[in-house]
């Protein structure tokens, strides 16, 4: 005890020390993994035509806000496939998500407004269980129009099927879209 | 008496300081005596100040008061019993002061002769204690619910499972929370962000009203939290309680448990506590809340020395708490957001129970070593060096696509590192003066991962301060005057979400003051008044926030012109206080000028890459807060008490409304609430003393809360309507079942109690909203809840 008390100045430092660093020891967290949506292609190919063309949603330094939102330029009366990408450019190598989402087709599933174009976007494929996905679709164009399409990426929706799908939303983008 | 089997020792458990006499001399001590750990008092006591050559004896509550002593003389009390040695402690009076001599056996103590410390004499702004009984009854829920009942401090929630405290009005950064001396620096920059504090380790929790920054620093503008544990033993030997608390609502369950020890040889002194929490998703009356389950473990340990003029401590606490937020609350787009609010039940609510915490959720993490060295230079002189090291750490998870691909990752994590180094020269009254100077200094360190809307940032800090209070008797007057110069420099850096090479040097610095008067008008009456400016640099939040704030569903954009906020604060309490009536009422108003707020412009909305979002700015604007804070007990019968509560506060700011310059009220501002109630307590001679250790008291207690509906609210208007008002009741009982030593006199027999109570809240059942829940726009706060508590108090 009396050791204890000599050394007492001593002891304290130690204990202040090593809870320091004991306490400060996690530096960088690597406990962290922020999956970045900060691009969104929609790539059409005609079906019986040659058009073959890519239009991108770009968020390019990741702060959740757009920068560049292309114009879907269509012609008239045409037909396409549709299959959407996604990405995250902020890793290194830029990640493609799109085969993850399909991988777990069951819990997402790609949302299509279009209004006022005469634009019909039908056929979504369908996940594993045999329920609407949409990573593919079908686009048919009508007579010359322009107008606003909005494309939702929804996980985990409660009801595939109903108005209001439920879930959250992954991505919401609104492309403008002009048929000529 | 050195050589007594069994010395006792007393020490001043809590001095709470009552009204004063306005004559020569006329200083009361009063009391209890009290057989530790029990509390249970002692009748027939002998109390005896050597120096007046009188005394009392204890009543049949161990009550005892002695009158007119004079201020500032050395008094030589000496406790005795008839089936205990006596004990004799020095004392020095500055004003009427209640203390409990807590009486412990120890055969081996050498010293009994301690000089009582500086007892801090009460601030002038208005102070609040809670209540021991409200204390023991609020175990096992969260800091905030047990500061709920005082007047004019409400609670700004995120559901049943995130609260942080406001007072009068303000909350955050606008108020300090200082636990055994270190003021919490945590990130309070969301309104989700709840205080890392388990008030289980706090012996006594006081909320101090006005602008304290003086005392407690750099943004105490409204107010401070102030949590004390018990001393550390001064004599041989351990005690300490164990407590468990059971909850309906939520099946939640709380362990906790505290053990002092001192060994028979040696200057240490010993403390160890720890906490456990669980519960599972809450009920409202309706439906289950998906994903509001909660888990928290807390320790602290304690390592005090003690000699002669030395004293030293060194301690360590731990607070880890992860908790779910509510899933129907998580939207993302507006659309989103809109469905959400018009759903007549939860959208995407999980209705069922469940232990599980799923996305979207927090993880907290809070650590504190704290290191404080005292060294009584003179009677009357004291010099303390304190150092305080702080981690805290957050992570939140949100419900992002690729929660199954990194399954326990979190998308943002924030860290925060603060070391803070104190030093303050204080004395007792010296020429009538009492008070000290002081130093301080700081450094903090901010990391947030990538991902987050807020920059990494490097702080450094220095203060300085004075204060002294002038009292001579008989004057009436006691008069306070404080003054603090404190220097915040940042350098803030980068983060990885688009606000890259930020590179900035900030620095500000300004004066804080406070003026302070006590009228004590009889010796059941005072008024107190207290004048403060207060101030708080902006935030790097609230400078450079700039993205999506993940929980809040919203886009926040900071403002690098903001300046500093101050605060022009000024209080009137007025104290009555006789056996029959006790009132406390305070009129307050605090003048802030370019108080800084979060503000939609109406309708403004970003786009997103997940849809657009309400976008809200960082704005500054005067704005003003008023308001009227009471509470008064009265008896009506014998064993019947009768009480009532009220807060009422207004708030406007000084707005632009098409270049005309109109009073707007501020968002988010507390609803005026009234409180009241009956309480029959049942073994009424143990209730004298309501500051301090009321374990024993055997009571029942009906309560009810009303709360109006927030009718005052910004011409920008709410995206929901205010809720209705409500009313709550409230159901309390406790009993405290004795055995051991008391009984039969034997001191070798440890002594041991077990305090039983029974807490009921929201007895009706009642569906209702809050106004400052942030997740009212998406379901119903909790319903009924039957929580059951046993604290086993054991040791010598």
């Amino acid at each position: 005890m009396i050791q204890i008390k000599k050394n007492l100045p001593t002891l304290l430092l130690t204990i202040a020390a090593s809870a320091t660093i004991f306490f400060s020891g996690c530096k960088k967290d690597k406990e962290t993994e922020s999956e970045v949506i900060t691009k969104v292609a929609v790539h059409l190919t005609g079906i019986g035509t040659s058009f073959d063309q890519e239009f991108e949603a770009i968020d390019s330094d990741g702060d959740g806000v757009f920068n560049s939102i292309d114009t879907i330029k269509l012609p008239q009366n045409a037909t396409f496939n549709c299959r959407m990408h996604v990405y995250d450019e902020t890793k290194n190598p830029v990640l493609d998500i799109t085969d993850e989402i399909e991988a777990e087709s069951a819990d997402h599933l790609f949302v299509f407004k279009a209004s006022g174009l005469g634009l019909v976007i039908s056929n979504l494929n369908w996940d594993s269980n045999g329920n609407p996905f949409g990573l593919e679709s079908i686009w048919a164009t009508g007579f010359m129009a322009s107008g606003p399409v909005e494309i939702s990426l929804i996980h985990e929706p409660t009801d595939k099927t109903a108005a209001d799908p439920g879930g959250d939303v992954d991505f919401q983008v609104i492309f403008p879209v002009v048929v000529e | 008496m050195l050589n007594s089997k069994s010395t006792l020792v007393g020490f001043c458990l809590l001095c709470a300081t009552v009204s004063a006499a306005a004559q020569h001399c006329h200083l009361a001590l009063r009391g209890y005596i009290r057989e530790s750990p029990n509390n249970e008092v002692l009748a027939y006591a002998t109390v005896f100040v050597a120096e007046a050559g009188r005394g009392a004896i204890t009543d049949e509550s161990g009550y005892f008061s002695i009158a007119d002593l004079c201020e500032n003389t050395t008094y030589t009390v000496e406790v005795s019993h008839v089936t205990y040695a006596h004990f004799t402690q020095i004392i020095r009076l500055t004003e009427n002061t209640t203390i409990d001599f807590r009486l412990v056996h120890d055969a081996l103590l050498k010293e009994v002769i301690i000089l009582e410390k500086a007892v801090a004499p009460a601030p002038t702004q208005t102070q609040n204690v809670v209540e021991h009984a409200e204390l023991e009854a609020a175990r096992g829920l969260g800091l905030t619910e047990t500061l709920k009942k005082i007047p004019g401090v409400t609670m700004l929630s995120s559901g049943g499972t995130i609260s942080k405290p406001v007072i009068q009005g303000l909350h955050g950064n606008r108020i300090a929370i200082v636990s055994d001396g270190v003021t919490l620096q945590s990130q309070q920059w969301g309104n989700d962000h709840a205080p890392e504090i388990d008030p289980y380790a706090a012996d006594v929790i006081k909320v101090i009203k006005g602008a304290a920054g003086v005392r407690y620093g750099v943004g105490a503008m409204a107010g401070a939290v102030v949590l004390e544990p018990a001393p550390l033993r001064d004599q041989v030997g351990a005690n300490g309680w164990a407590s468990l608390s059971a909850f309906s609502n939520g099946y939640g369950g709380a362990a906790a448990a505290l053990v002092d020890w001192k060994p028979k040889r040696g200057p240490f002194s010993w403390r160890m506590q720890g906490t456990l929490k669980r519960g599972g998703n809450l009920r409202a009356p309706a439906y289950w809340l998906g994903n509001t389950g909660a888990a928290e473990l807390n320790f602290s340990t304690t390592v005090g020395w003690k000699k002669n003029r030395w004293k030293q401590t060194l301690s360590v606490t731990q607070f880890a708490q992860s908790f779910g937020i509510l899933r129907a609350a998580h939207t993302g787009s507006i659309s989103d957001l809109d469905s959400a609010i018009t759903s007549e039940r939860p959208r995407n609510n999980l209705d069922y129970f469940s232990y599980s915490i799923d996305r979207p959720s927090q993880r907290v993490q809070h650590n504190t070593l704290k290191y404080k060295a005292e060294w009584q230079i003179t009677d009357l002189w004291k010099l303390t060096g304190q150092y305080s090291f702080q981690y805290n750490q957050r992570r939140e998870y949100d419900r992002a696509r690729n929660n199954t691909t990194s399954a326990n990752k979190a998308q943002v994590a924030f860290q925060l590192w603060s070391n803070t180094l104190d030093v303050a020269l204080e004395h007792l009254p010296v020429r009538h003066f009492q008070g000290g100077v002081g130093v301080q200094a700081m450094q903090q360190l901010n990391y947030v991962s990538k991902g987050g809307f807020i920059p990494d940032f490097m702080g450094w800090g220095g203060s300085v301060w004075a204060m002294e209070r002038w009292r001579r008797y008989p004057v009436p007057w006691e008069f306070e005057a404080g003054l603090r110069f404190d220097y915040r420099w940042n350098h803030v850096t980068t983060t990885g979400n688009g606000n890259n090479d930020l590179n900035k040097r900030l620095a500000f610095g300004n004066v804080s003051g406070s003026a302070g008067v006590i009228y004590h008008v009889s010796p059941a009456f005072t008024l107190r008044t207290n004048t403060g400016y207060a101030w708080r640099p902006p935030n790097v939040n609230e400078l450079f926030a700039r993205g999506v704030h993940h929980g809040a569903g919203r886009y926040e954009q900071g403002n690098p012109g903001l300046q500093s906020e101050k605060a022009w604060n000024t209080n009137l309490t007025l104290e009555w206080e006789t056996k029959a009536i006790n009132v406390v009422a305070s009129v307050y108003r605090n003048q802030v000028q370019d108080f800084i707020f979060l503000n939609q412009p109406r309708d403004s909305t970003v786009l997103t890459i997940r849809g657009p979002f309400p976008a809200y700015f960082y704005e500054q604007a005067d704005a003003v807060l008023q308001g009227l804070d009471a509470q008064i007990s009265t008896k009506i019968a014998a064993g019947f008490s009768v009480e009532g509560r009220l807060s009422i506060i207004r708030g406007y700011q000084l707005a632009f409304v098409e270049g005309r310059k109109i009073h707007d009220w501020l968002p988010l501002l507390p609803v005026d609430r009234f409180q009241y109630g009956l309480k029959w307590t049942l073994n009424r001679d143990k209730t004298k003393n309501k500051n301090t250790g009321a374990a024993g008291e055997t009571f029942i207690r009906l309560m009810a809360s009303t709360a109006l509906q927030q009718t005052r609210i910004p011409v920008e208007g709410l995206t929901k309507a205010a809720p209705d008002t409500f009313t709550l009741y409230s159901f309390e009982a406790a009993h405290t079942f004795h055995f051991g030593a008391r009984r039969t006199g034997n001191t070798n027999e440890r002594a041991h109690a077990l305090e039983l109570g029974l807490n009921i809240q929201n007895l009706t059942n009642v569906s209702y909203r809050e106004y400052l829940d942030l997740f009212r726009y998406f379901a119903d706060m909790p319903g009924l809840n039957i929580g059951l508590r046993a604290k086993y108090t054991f040791g010598t």
